[in-house]
């Protein structure tokens, strides 16, 4: 059943005062590999319908996978006993009236046309490469189609499609190991001979380490690193949690609390980033500067608290750090030594109203002195808070796609605090 | 059911040299309330089948939400095809599965009250009062009651002969209140984790009781002091606090995925590899960790593997020495295992299954030694219960964990709570570092339903456990 026949039922069928339905619909195609032998190969199509109802403030949700008039029946009769049985909700807000919905290019035709062969190809590829390397190559090449669909009782109706390629590569040589990736909604720009020669060249100077002790010191964040930190602070970026005191953002909207040569969007307007054009409650994807030269222009605000607010509505759906174009040879002269870092991996939050998180680096870790690199070291565990570190960002370089909703640059950042050390 | 063997018959016949069907269908109901607010009420229901084709050492999963004859067989043929791929990239070095015999059975979590028999305005409102109970507390700003109830309901077959009827479930209670002042805010959060059981437990846990309980220990939190520069202290952990250092320090160093690199480019690998089992000491004498799938109430107690092998219950280190892991039929002979240990586990019909940590818990104690004589015996050191901020790195060696709520203990007393701890060490300087546990009266388990491993991600279940342990000399300060 198509979409259009499934919101004619509920429109025809649902009794409630007001519904909201999602419908979303994945079709994937995904080779794992490791150790040079794909170790899972997974292909199959879901669909995936949600109804939520309400009588007056009361509310409830239903899920089903089947799309048969029995199943679109019972997510009706069962989303409407519950809100039934619900007790009026003090922060219902009625579903989203008709918007205007903007057109953005989220899904790639030659992404959606890639065959199985084609990715088993490109694995194949990839694992020939590491063996004449004497290596072996562990990843993931995948291949999404995703369409996402709003409607609902108020008027609004939408839906897009988002294509989604990904290829990735860990290397392994004796004990080096490092990682390059490709992810895009847009196959075109991949190419597989680019990424292998910047894995072999990354574990080409990883192959002599030496430990290095946890201390404060320079980092050039190469832009998958940046991504990593800053997404989990974009988390806490919560005007209701900061209005209510919890996390480091109180009172701060409008106030220089970052560094100034930090900002940050959210944009329709890069072609190669993945934009949704609303999200699964109706907020329509605007140009919204959260943090513009290190002042505080927004945080993310659900639609009840926009309302009791008196604001408007946002959401944070990807991530355009500008940068100042700085090559990242160049950032390495502007202080007497740092490390280059690749990755993060694992990052927690340690002290919500702080806004401090801890990890750990991965993937590589240089040192360099004098605008040099001159050899690799240890991973190392960081205890950092990211609008701090803004405020000592000493340069930055271009703004590349670190993935499909990440388009930032590398990162001179002065005073990085690590405070522990790794054994490899 | 008609389809088992429908594609079962297919896949022999296109010359698949394994292959098993699951016909899952999952069930959820979750219930989230924020303050007064009802934020998600919803009944889920995700049913289809994944078909596994394995052949020429390669395997292709194929996955369907639709029930037909022609659909299977598609599914079938789709799996096949794959796995055909899979084995042209796999020539020189193929997969093999460990041998499993054949299996009639069936298996249901042990359940007194179904919950999804209780009435949904029942729970609510038993959610209303502990919400209205935290909230009363001047200081407590957010309060968040989430109530998970899973049930899934599989019937699986495979070319081996095995066909399976598994119904397991369980429900997961969790509590937090929220206290804010003008310069913090702190959390503190009831959680036993999940439990393979009923609505009963529900019953028997005091909630509101629990809910007064964290709302004083959050304001008691927010106002308490920090520790200051870090220090080689002794910590006395509580055993809902050591389920998830045991989890990432243990379960998933010990999966035998991780230690073959087949979770390399993503999730991690592991330093315990095979040439340090029967002589590596992971732990001091004390450390006892058993896999347990036939745990009563464990997650991971499902009767059956995807792989469809049985539950078993085996050392994963015994007496301080690595003795073992969690295999599945295609990592267990890798290693030159003789049988998969059933470890393999899926979370929906959709997904592939992976290696998954087993129930795995801390043997307690042998002599008699309960947690007040436990701290009476520390001079100086940190109590921590329940989980906070945790961070491994990804081959399991180096971490960093904070607690839910901390005492710091002087000359065997708890003299003052604590805010904002956390302890740095490593394997195997940690467990080997233990020099107590309390006894089986103290042991309980601690259900962890979120465990994020595999691409594409996948939410596994297991159970950990302990007694109240100590361990002596480890880096505890506050954070920054």
């Amino acid at each position: 059943m198509n979409s259009d026949k499934i919101v004619q039922y509920i429109q025809k069928h649902c009794i409630a005062d007001d519904w909201t339905l999602n419908i979303t619909k994945d079709d994937s195609h995904e080779t794992r590999f490791a150790q040079n032998v794909i170790t899972q190969h997974i292909a199959g199509a879901m669909k995936e319908i949600s109804l939520s109802v309400a009588f007056g403030s009361k509310v409830g949700s239903c899920t089903v996978n089947q799309d048969d008039d029995e199943s679109l029946a019972y997510i009706i009769k069962t989303a409407e006993e519950i809100a039934k049985l619900a007790p009026e909700d003090p922060e219902f807000v009625p579903s989203t009236g008709k918007m205007n919905i903007p057109e953005i290019a989220n899904c790639d035709p030659q992404t959606k046309s890639l065959e199985p062969k084609q990715l088993v190809d490109i694995v194949q590829n990839s694992i020939n490469r590491a063996k004449t390397y004497g290596a072996t190559v562990s990843g993931l090449t995948e291949k999404h189609i995703e369409t996402n669909g709003l409607f609902t009782k108020n008027g609004f109706a939408g839906e897009y499609e988002k294509s989604d390629f990904g290829h990735s590569l860990t290397l392994k040589k004796d004990e080096v190991e490092t990682k390059v990736a490709y992810e895009a909604k847009e196959y075109a720009a991949f190419n597989l001979e680019t990424l292998l020669e910047k894995l072999f060249t990354q574990a080409a100077t990883l192959a002599v380490k030496q430990t290095f002790e946890p201390q404060k010191i320079a980092v050039l964040l190469r832009p998958l690193a940046l991504q990593e930190l800053f997404w989990f602070m974009g988390w806490m970026m919560d005007r209701r949690y900061a209005d209510e005191g919890i996390t480091p953002f109180t009172d701060q909207i409008g106030k220089p609390f970052f560094g100034e040569k930090f900002s940050w969007f959210s944009t329709c307007k890069q072609p190669t980033l993945l934009a949704p054009p609303f999200t699964s409650d109706g907020i329509i994807a605007e140009e919204i500067p959260w943090v513009e030269k290190g002042i505080l222009k927004n945080l993310s605000t659900s639609r009840y608290w926009a309302k009791k607010m008196g604001s408007k509505p946002s959401v944070n759906y990807n991530m355009f750090i500008p940068g100042e174009g700085y090559s990242e040879e160049e950032m390495l002269t502007m202080v007497p030594r740092g490390l280059i870092i690749n990755s993060f991996w694992y990052i927690r939050s340690v002290d919500v109203k702080a806004g401090e998180f801890t990890g750990t680096t991965r993937n590589g870790v240089w040192y360099f002195e004098d605008g040099k690199i001159k050899y690799a070291i240890n991973n190392l565990r960081f205890n950092e808070i990211p609008q701090e570190a803004t405020k000592r960002i000493i340069a930055t370089g271009s703004s590349e796609l670190a993935n499909p909703i990440s388009l930032l640059p590398a990162m001179l950042i002065d005073n990085f605090n690590f405070v522990d050390k790794t054994s490899f | 059911m008609k389809y088992l063997d429908l594609a079962m018959n297919a896949a022999e016949t296109l010359g698949a040299e394994y292959a098993d069907i699951r016909i899952q269908k999952t069930t959820d109901q979750v219930i989230y309330l924020q303050n007064l607010s009802l934020k998600h009420t919803s009944d889920n229901t995700m049913q289809g089948y994944g078909i596994r084709v394995f052949k020429d050492g390669a395997w292709g999963f194929a996955h369907s939400n639709v029930f037909s004859d022609e659909a299977v067989l598609a599914t079938v043929k789709k799996a096949f095809d794959i796995a055909t791929l899979s084995a042209a990239v796999n020539k020189d070095k193929k997969l093999r599965l460990a041998p499993e015999r054949s299996y009639l059975s069936t298996y249901k979590t042990p359940v007194k009250i179904d919950p999804f028999s209780v009435p949904v305005s029942e729970k609510i409102d038993l959610m209303m009062e502990v919400s209205r109970t935290m909230l009363a507390y001047e200081g407590i700003k957010r309060t968040i009651f989430l109530l998970m109830m899973h049930k899934d309901e599989k019937l699986f077959a495979s070319t081996l002969g095995t066909r399976l009827d598994l119904t397991t479930q369980f429900i997961n209670p969790m509590i937090t209140a929220v206290a804010v002042t003008e310069s913090d805010s702190q959390s503190r959060t009831f959680d036993e984790g999940g439990r393979a059981t009923g609505w009963e437990w529900i019953l028997e846990l005091d909630l509101i009781d629990k809910a007064k309980q964290i709302a004083e220990e959050a304001l008691m939190k927010v106002k308490a002091e920090t520790l200051g520069p870090e220090e080689r202290r002794s910590l006395v952990l509580d055993p809902n606090h050591l389920g998830l250092t045991m989890h990432e320090s243990v379960g998933h160093a010990t999966e035998l995925d991780r230690v073959l690199g087949w979770e390399a480019d993503y999730a991690g690998v592991s330093f315990a590899t095979p040439e340090k089992l029967n002589n590596y000491h992971y732990g001091s004498e004390l450390i006892n960790f058993v896999g347990d799938n036939t745990l009563e109430g464990g997650l991971a107690t499902l009767g059956f593997d995807d792989d469809g092998v049985p539950s078993q219950k085996w050392y994963i280190i015994k007496d301080g020495i690595l003795k073992e892991y969690g295999s599945t039929r295609d990592t267990a002979l890798e290693i030159g295992l003789n049988a998969s240990r059933g470890c393999n586990r899926a979370t929906y019909y959709f997904n592939q299954p992976i290696n998954r940590i087993p129930n795995l818990y801390l043997l307690p104690g042998t002599k008699p030694l309960t947690p007040g004589e436990l701290i009476a015996d520390t001079e100086d050191g940190v109590y921590i219960q329940g989980r906070g901020s945790y961070s491994i790195d990804h081959h399991r060696i180096n971490f960093q964990f904070g607690g839910d709520f901390f005492w710091e203990i002087k000359n065997g007393k708890l003299i003052r709570p604590l805010k904002k701890v956390i302890y740095k060490s490593c394997n195997p300087e940690f467990w080997n570092s233990c020099d107590a546990i309390c006894d089986k009266r103290f042991w309980r388990p601690f259900g962890v339903v979120n465990c994020g491993k595999g691409q594409p991600p996948q939410t596994g279940r297991m159970t950990h456990g302990s007694s109240t342990a100590r361990f002596r000399n480890i880096r505890v300060g506050g954070s920054q």
